[in-house]
């Protein structure tokens, strides 16, 4: 029973570690750029939500407002910025939005005092019993959202002509351009896609977790683990990775002596993911993807 | 945010003067220092302060409230007609940068002292460097062990441990608690130092104490709390900062534990702003210690602290516990200056000044302050219980000691100076 407990605790956490892994991926799966300002980019979304909220208008604008300014602060790293950094290697472009991260960083604590802060959901509210855990409407829209988003990505990457077109980026950004894929347009669509993502990401951790701009800003870390369990290219093994990390990190603090270590959880996890595919095959960063 | 603030006598503080000559007039001005209604103008005394105020928080209100107390102290006659130059620096949080802050304070600038100080690293980072320099520190927003176990640093406020063992106090006395569950930071000289005591508190009593350490980015909160479920926790004594104890305390309010623990606090969930996030939920089922005097408290000294902020702080200054006390600590020492033959201020007389300060009080205090001549220094010992109720926070004990064995030099201390808690 206790067991169980965990389980759907670690699932809800999951979920929210797969949703941030997955717009990772489908970022670097058409740009090449692993993104570390996304969770910065997210927490941005989170702390507009707010403010929105604070102005008295509906809770709707603010959360529609939380995808729109996700949306808005990644195509903007995408359009003025990435394009200079389209021909260096992937460590540099991914190198880069670290410094884009602290700008935000500096920017929400320059907008935003710190002070406690707290963002409600209706769906907070609603809730059912899963194994003697409460599990709130927010947390299953977090999980169905993870799959959906999954099913529906893996759709458009396959079946759509912009979806091609990103999977002919990500396999070779020169060919593409030679054979006159619109470059610009489909990496902004990919931006856009990704920073939706961080906006939604933000607004349900913001809501699940806290609204504190640094704890969501470095949720990017455990999301670069899930997303290395999906070898940064595959959706559904970033979806498993993400569960994995959160069911393993809430089972650890069953055991005591692990329990105060296990946010080291995704890291270990995520290293011996990379150990066991990379057996004799090609580096993560090895070339230009 | 604000990285140095430099007071100076001069226009500015004429301006304000007048300004605390017209408030006072009316018998709700704030009263400082000397109360002359001169500017101070004589030679500037150097005093600094070190805040730490960046993501992931701002504990500035020390230093805001003693900046504040300095201005109209500098309105008021001074320090014998001297004016103190209040300089203020932020460490954002970086090890390295409270470093470079500090020797700057106290090598290049050469301050005489250091004044409500808020920031853990800095303290970590600093505190041999004002024991080699023996420069006195009355800091005022501390919350690890080296704040309180050192020869050169005095706070004003008390940090996780006397609270959180306050806290417990209550409601082992009052709520029956048998077996509690200690939630806090998994760093070493904070939440392991103030839980390990907690757990030492516990056992002293006869019972159950058992410490839950998280990371202090911890993202499934959920887990912490199940945990306490999975030990047979009947109270959950939440050592945190007041940011993820509202992450806790919501998290248990979708698992519905609101009935299955107590629910206790210390300090930092005592904060203005808390009840916009809390909600009506945890109305009479969240009590809270607290340090200093309520803030809505009519005591003369607690009114003084809001006036002083009103006419001489800064619209975006904080008004919590640690602007109360970063207040009491910039007053004592103002009050210790005083003493000094205003010629032979230096930073020997006054840190010799400052280790004289014996039984000084204030209503913002339940016992008298002290300093003295010792390796540690924890003055505050004692506080209030609260209950939270939505709209306000009823205090249902007044003044009380805290005891644990941690406490025993510090009693010793108190005994040899004639104080008595």
């Amino acid at each position: 029973m206790v067991y169980g407990l965990f389980l759907v605790s670690g699932l809800a956490v999951g979920s929210l570690y797969a949703l941030g892994g997955i717009g990772l991926v489908i970022l670097r799966n058409s740009t090449g750029v692993l993104n570390f300002a996304y969770g910065a980019i997210a927490a941005f979304s989170a702390m507009f939500a707010w403010q929105v909220t604070d102005w008295g208008l509906p809770g709707v604008i603010s959360w529609i407002s939380a995808v729109c300014i996700g949306i808005l602060l990644s195509v903007a790293y995408g359009r003025l910025i990435a394009p200079s950094l389209a021909w260096r290697e992937p460590a540099v472009k991914a190198i880069a939005t670290l410094g884009y991260m602290l700008i935000l960083l500096g920017l929400i604590g320059f907008i935003w005092e710190d002070a406690l802060r707290r963002i409600d959901l209706p769906s907070d509210k609603i809730g059912l019993s899963l194994l003697g855990v409460r599990v709130t409407l927010t947390r299953i829209i977090a999980f169905v959202v993870s799959i959906a988003v999954v099913i529906g990505m893996v759709q458009y990457l396959r079946r759509s002509n912009m979806g091609l077109n990103m999977r002919a980026l990500a396999d070779n950004r020169d060919h593409a351009a030679l054979l006159g894929i619109p470059i610009v347009r489909t990496e902004t669509i990919a931006w856009g896609i990704s920073g939706a993502l961080a906006g939604f990401t933000g607004l349900i951790f913001g809501s699940l977790v806290r609204l504190e701009p640094t704890v969501i800003t470095f949720m990017v870390i455990p999301a670069v683990a899930a997303a290395i369990c999906g070898r940064l290219t595959s959706l559904p093994l970033t979806l498993a990775g993400g569960l994995f990390i959160g069911v393993a990190e809430s089972m650890l603090t069953l055991y005591k002596p692990a329990a105060p270590l296990r946010t080291m959880a995704p890291f270990l996890i995520a290293a011996l993911v990379i150990i066991w595919m990379q057996r004799g095959q090609k580096l993560t960063f090895a070339k230009e993807v | 945010m604000k990285l140095t603030t430099t007071l100076l006598a001069g226009a500015a503080a004429l301006c304000l003067a007048s300004f605390a000559n017209s408030a006072a007039a009316d018998g709700h001005g704030p009263s400082c220092g000397l109360n002359t209604g001169e500017a101070a103008t004589g030679e500037p005394i150097k005093v600094g302060g070190i805040n730490g105020n960046a993501p992931p928080g701002d504990f500035s209100g020390g230093t805001d409230a003693a900046a504040a107390y300095f201005d109209c102290v500098n309105a008021n006659g001074g320090i014998n007609g001297r004016p103190i130059e209040y300089i203020v620096e932020n460490d954002q949080w970086n090890p390295e940068l409270a470093g470079q802050v500090a020797a700057k304070l106290v090598n290049d600038d050469g301050v005489v002292a250091l004044v409500g100080n808020g920031s853990v690293v800095s303290m970590a980072v600093n505190a041999n460097l004002y024991e080699e320099e023996d420069v006195m520190v009355m800091a005022s927003g501390c919350a690890i062990s080296e704040c309180y176990e050192s020869s050169n640093i005095v706070s004003t406020n008390q940090g996780p441990l006397p609270s959180g063992i306050g806290a417990l106090t209550y409601a082992v006395e009052e709520l029956g608690t048998k077996n509690a569950a200690c939630i806090g930071f998994n760093i070493p000289n904070n939440g392991g130092w103030a839980c390990d005591w907690m757990e030492d508190y516990m056992s002293s009593q006869g019972l159950t104490g058992t410490s839950i350490l998280m990371d202090p980015t911890a993202v499934d909160l959920n887990s912490v709390y199940l945990q306490a479920l999975s030990e047979g926790a009947d109270t959950i004594l939440l050592m945190l900062p007041a940011g993820p104890a509202i992450g806790l305390l919501k998290v248990a309010e979708e698992q519905g534990g609101r009935d299955l623990f107590k629910w206790v606090s210390p300090t930092p969930l005592y904060e203005p702003g808390v009840a916009d996030v809390l909600g009506d939920y945890w109305n009479d089922n969240l009590y809270i210690h607290i340090e200093l005097a309520p803030f809505d408290s009519d005591g003369a000294d607690n009114q003084n602290w809001a006036a002083v902020v009103e006419a001489f702080g800064q619209d975006g200054d904080r008004r919590d516990t640690f602007s109360q006390s970063g207040y009491i600590s910039a007053k004592f020492f103002v009050e210790a200056l005083l003493e000094l033959d205003t010629d032979s201020i230096d930073r020997a007389t006054v840190s010799d000044a400052i280790r004289a300060i014996n039984g000084a009080e204030s209503d913002l205090l339940c016992a008298p302050y002290y300093v003295g001549d010792a390796d540690r220094h924890m003055p505050n010992s004692t506080g209030r219980m609260v209950a939270y109720t939505g709209s306000a926070f009823e205090v249902v004990r007044d003044c009380f000691a805290i005891e644990s064995s941690y406490f025993e030099p510090i009693r010793a201390q108190e005994a040899a100076l004639g104080i008595t808690q």
